[in-house]
């Protein structure tokens, strides 16, 4: 556990510290957009524009490392920027930097231990109500009634391998933030801000309880996803209303293929061959391919699968995607022993090997 | 590029021929396509289904032994748009086997506008299409009771009625008919005793050829039923529009009413007429470097990422408002609930009007950007000759 | 030998070097061997993504046999250790979403191992005809 220290700045105070102490060019955080209902991930250069900046706001309108690899994709920046990042979309970043879609060179990363988002479309502003019991639910280190299903279950809430981490949990989001330096440019950071071990404060005993809650939650979460998905009738029954739009892939953070694979010439077929196979089964579903979308996609990104939930976000036709995608993701991570986005020197499963290894899979 | 003059518009629909069966309409038109399938008229037919769970409709291609007992050629929702589905069956090649396909209006004319820009292919084809009462959104159907949402979609379809609780796309929709098609199904007028199969092209006769029914006596009364709704609706239409783009005028209306779009390009990716595989706004022709993100964001006091949101959406406008045809997909699509259809139908109707044009309404209306006329749009320019003339 | 009437269709990635080679030898050789297996034949074991297999098993192939070189003796020297992994996370997946990983088969058979071959073959088209058709093979709603 990093050792905590006590900032005594409110998240202004920090964000204005940062431009004028860490003296960054610019920040990237959630912001509230001037309609005064939604939020949207914002790049401010201005300290004078950070006064509707809210980090902690529970929604993930795009997965934040989505927007630091387009930020950092072409070239990273040429002074220091300060991003916020969920710990899920840390993780994201970090599998992302690994297959060379974004770029850290000047990030100044800051986390925060996170008690999860709404899905965006049931959050605003104005929702006062629901607001506050998320402010409780974060003091008090529980779950919040109608946090999405993957947050409720996610037991990586912690950040790894932040710059900053600011601690909310058990000690609510108005308190002066608690802040840890896990980096060595973190701890220049905190040299900087003038923290020293006068300043240590504890770490809340409420994150244990949480990461057992979420255990237990993830559990359940594991078994019901299970039991709907025995054999091909389960399978098929899953991905039935699936209207093959592709918006999972899009808004995955890891999906970053322009051209995606299942959108490709590869996918499309001569007529011949969808009467050829209309005259086999009497009767052909179109668009094709629907299920190979998903499990395919599985192939390709699963081991990287952080379970940041967009992908259920976005689903027109409420199928449990993030779900599905999480249970199976860690199962396949379990078979390389690897954790997305916890080691950034990680090779990623696939482009590594040992020479005796897996030999269960060999007949 | 051809000059406009030379295009033969002629779309006339031939009025006295059709065939008017009587009966329970589903019953009836489903035993006219297990016909068609039997007597070898055509070889399949691609209509929605019933999915596997029965709470919802995909497309099927359906042979001789495989018409499904679930098949419905009148869905309550749009799931896939239809004309996407025939892409995917035809963008490469004719299909291979003559083929009935049963499409809303407004697929329909999506249909057209594909084979327009080569992304279907009409041959072997036989279009088919019927008068429609609109359809559900996704997200309410999938959340409310099915049952009773079905139970009122039946009834205003056979009363022909506008369909309570329909999209709001659909509740402005003029063009409900399936004029155009090989055969239309005519349902508006008949009072919900039967329909009518009523040929629009040489190869929709044939296809009736045969078929028993009765000859139809009360066409005229149909043909004035739909004139008398179409005037209804265009004014309806241009009344919601109109007092939708109060809300949307100006900048600061407009970001606000895309204020909750998350920029995921999913409306773009169901669009019917969106086909690029690669959109040019995911391209990296509008990719940039961070500093100069850092820049944009110091002079506009904050920069929204991922960027360029309202660029895609106007841009995406330039692409394809000309063919829009106002089938709400996009907005069934959303997951942020931006009235993406009815900003996207206000923007193409006002694009069209500049060039007369509407989507889908003929195949040999070649695309306005395609085409021109030497002497047009003259109040698209700025007429500065005359100044230069007086000034020489 | 289970004899339920089943013709399974197994569809075979072989490498070129070792087990596509082996095929040849033990045809040339006239082995007797099932009929079952589709061949087609890649470069490398390696060339196999994930995606091959479970396509081929979402449009009815009963069985996926994936044959390479032996543990070092890959023509690219390693191609076949990634394709271990390749195939483990297929499996992997598989299994989590409700598909049979039974019908997925990694083997390895050298180039000089004619009868090796026809014995995979033999063995692996037995097991299929055990687990029976697979389900996709007449599934509408797929």
């Amino acid at each position: 556990m990093q050792t905590l220290f006590d900032s005594r700045m409110t998240m202004a105070d920090f964000i204005a510290a940062l431009f004028d102490k860490l003296e960054v060019a610019g920040v990237a955080a959630i912001t509230k957009l001037p309609s005064g209902e939604k939020t949207a991930y914002t790049l401010l250069a201005d300290k004078d524009d950070i006064e509707d900046c809210v980090p902690y706001f529970p929604a993930m309108p795009a997965n934040a490392a989505r927007a630091v690899s387009k930020l950092t994709r072409e070239a990273p920046p040429s002074k220091q920027v300060a991003v916020f990042l969920r710990p899920c979309e840390l993780r994201a970043l970090t599998e992302l930097v690994k297959i060379k879609q974004a770029l850290l060179d000047n990030l100044f990363i800051i986390s925060f231990d996170c008690a999860g988002v709404f899905p965006f479309q049931e959050i605003s502003l104005s929702d006062e109500a629901k607001l506050k019991a998320y402010r409780d639910a974060v003091a008090d280190g529980k779950n919040c009634e109608g946090i999405r299903p993957v947050c409720n279950a996610c037991t990586r809430f912690v950040p790894e391998g932040a710059d900053i981490a600011i601690s909310f949990i058990g000690r609510g989001l108005d308190e002066p933030l608690a802040l840890s330096f896990p980096s060595e440019k973190g701890k220049e950071a905190a040299k900087i801000l003038g923290l020293d071990s006068s300043d240590n404060v504890e770490t809340s005993p409420a994150l244990e309880t949480l990461a057992e809650a979420r255990k237990k939650a993830e559990g359940e979460l594991t078994k019901k996803i299970e039991e709907t998905l025995a054999g091909t009738d389960g399978l098929i029954s899953v991905f039935d209303k699936c209207i093959s739009c592709h918006a999972c892939s899009y808004a995955c953070p890891i999906c970053y293929c322009k051209n995606c694979y299942f959108d490709s010439q590869t996918f499309e077929y001569f007529p011949e061959s969808y009467f050829a196979r209309m005259g086999e089964k009497g009767a052909l579903r179109l668009p094709v391919d629907r299920v190979l979308f998903h499990l395919g996609r599985l192939s390709h990104m699963s081991l990287s699968c952080v379970a940041c939930g967009m992908c259920e976000d976005v689903c027109p036709v409420n199928i449990p995607v993030a779900q599905i995608f999480k249970t199976a993701g860690t199962r396949a991570q379990a078979l390389f022993d690897y954790i997305p986005g916890k080691n950034p020197d990680e090779p990623l499963p696939l482009l590594t090997y040992a020479e005796t290894e897996l030999e269960e899979f060999e007949d | 590029m051809t000059a406009l003059d030379e295009v033969n518009m002629d779309n006339e629909v031939s009025m006295n021929k059709g065939i008017w069966i009587e009966g329970p309409v589903k019953k009836g038109i489903l035993e006219f396509f297990s016909g068609l399938l039997s007597s070898k008229k055509v070889e399949a037919v691609l209509m929605p289904a019933k999915n596997k769970s029965k709470d919802s409709y995909a497309w099927f291609l359906m042979g001789k032994d495989g018409l499904l007992e679930s098949a419905e050629p009148f869905p309550p929702v749009m799931t896939t748009q239809g004309a996407r589905a025939l892409s995917y069956l035809t963008k490469k090649g004719t299909a291979w086997k003559k083929t009935a396909v049963v499409l809303r209006p407004c697929e329909l004319r999506a249909t057209i506008e594909l084979a327009k820009i080569k992304q279907v292919d009409l041959n072997n084809l036989v279009l088919i299409s019927f008068d429609c009462p609109g359809a559900y959104p996704l997200e309410k159907y999938f959340n409310e009771d099915q049952k009773e949402l079905d139970e009122i979609f039946g009834a205003c379809l056979s009363e022909q009625v506008e369909l309570e609780g329909a999209r709001a796309v659909c509740s402005i929709c003029h063009r409900f008919t399936g004029r155009g098609a090989d055969i239309e199904i005519g349902l508006m007028g008949g009072e919900a005793k039967g329909f009518w199969l009523i040929p629009g092209s040489g190869n929709g006769e044939e296809l009736l050829e045969g078929v028993s029914g009765s000859k139809p006596d009360n066409l005229e009364a149909r043909e004035k039923k739909i004139a008398e709704a179409t005037i209804q609706r265009e004014e309806k239409r241009n009344n919601t529009l109109d007092s939708f783009r109060e809300t949307v005028m100006g900048p600061e209306n407009l970001m606000n009413t895309l204020s909750s779009c998350i920029n995921c390009h999913n409306c773009s990716r169901v669009c019917p007429i969106c086909f690029c595989r690669e959109c040019y706004f995911d391209s990296k022709a509008l990719s940039s470097e961070a500093d100069n993100m850092l820049q944009r964001a110091q002079r506009k006091h904050g920069l929204r990422l991922p960027p360029d949101l309202l660029l895609f959406h106007l841009g995406r406008m330039t692409h394809m408002s000309i063919s829009c045809v106002s089938c709400g997909a996009c907005e069934d699509a959303c997951p942020a609930n931006v009235p993406v259809s009815m900003l996207f139908s206000l923007a193409g109707r006002n694009t069209q009007a500049v060039f007369e044009y509407e989507p889908g309404r003929s195949i040999e209306e070649p695309v306005p950007y395609k085409v021109f006329r030497f002497e047009e749009l003259k109040d698209f320019e700025t007429p500065y000759t005359k100044e230069y003339a007086k000034e020489q | 030998m289970a004899d339920n009437g089943m013709e399974p269709k197994i569809v075979a990635f072989l490498c070129n070097w070792c087990t596509f080679t082996a095929a040849d030898l033990a045809g040339t050789s006239r082995l007797k061997y099932e009929p079952n297996v589709r061949i087609i034949k890649v470069m490398c074991s390696s060339r196999v993504d994930p995606v091959f297999i479970l396509k081929a098993l979402l449009d009815g192939a009963d069985g996926v046999l994936i044959g390479g070189c032996a543990p070092g003796d890959c023509h690219y020297s390693k191609g076949n250790f990634y394709a271990r992994r390749k195939v483990a996370l297929a499996k992997k997946l598989a299994e989590s979403m409700g598909l049979d990983s039974k019908r997925i088969r990694l083997s390895w058979i050298p180039a000089s191992e004619g009868p090796l071959f026809a014995r995979v073959v033999n063995e692996f088209t037995e097991s299929i005809k055990q687990l029976g058709d697979n389900p996709t093979k007449r599934e509408v709603y797929i």
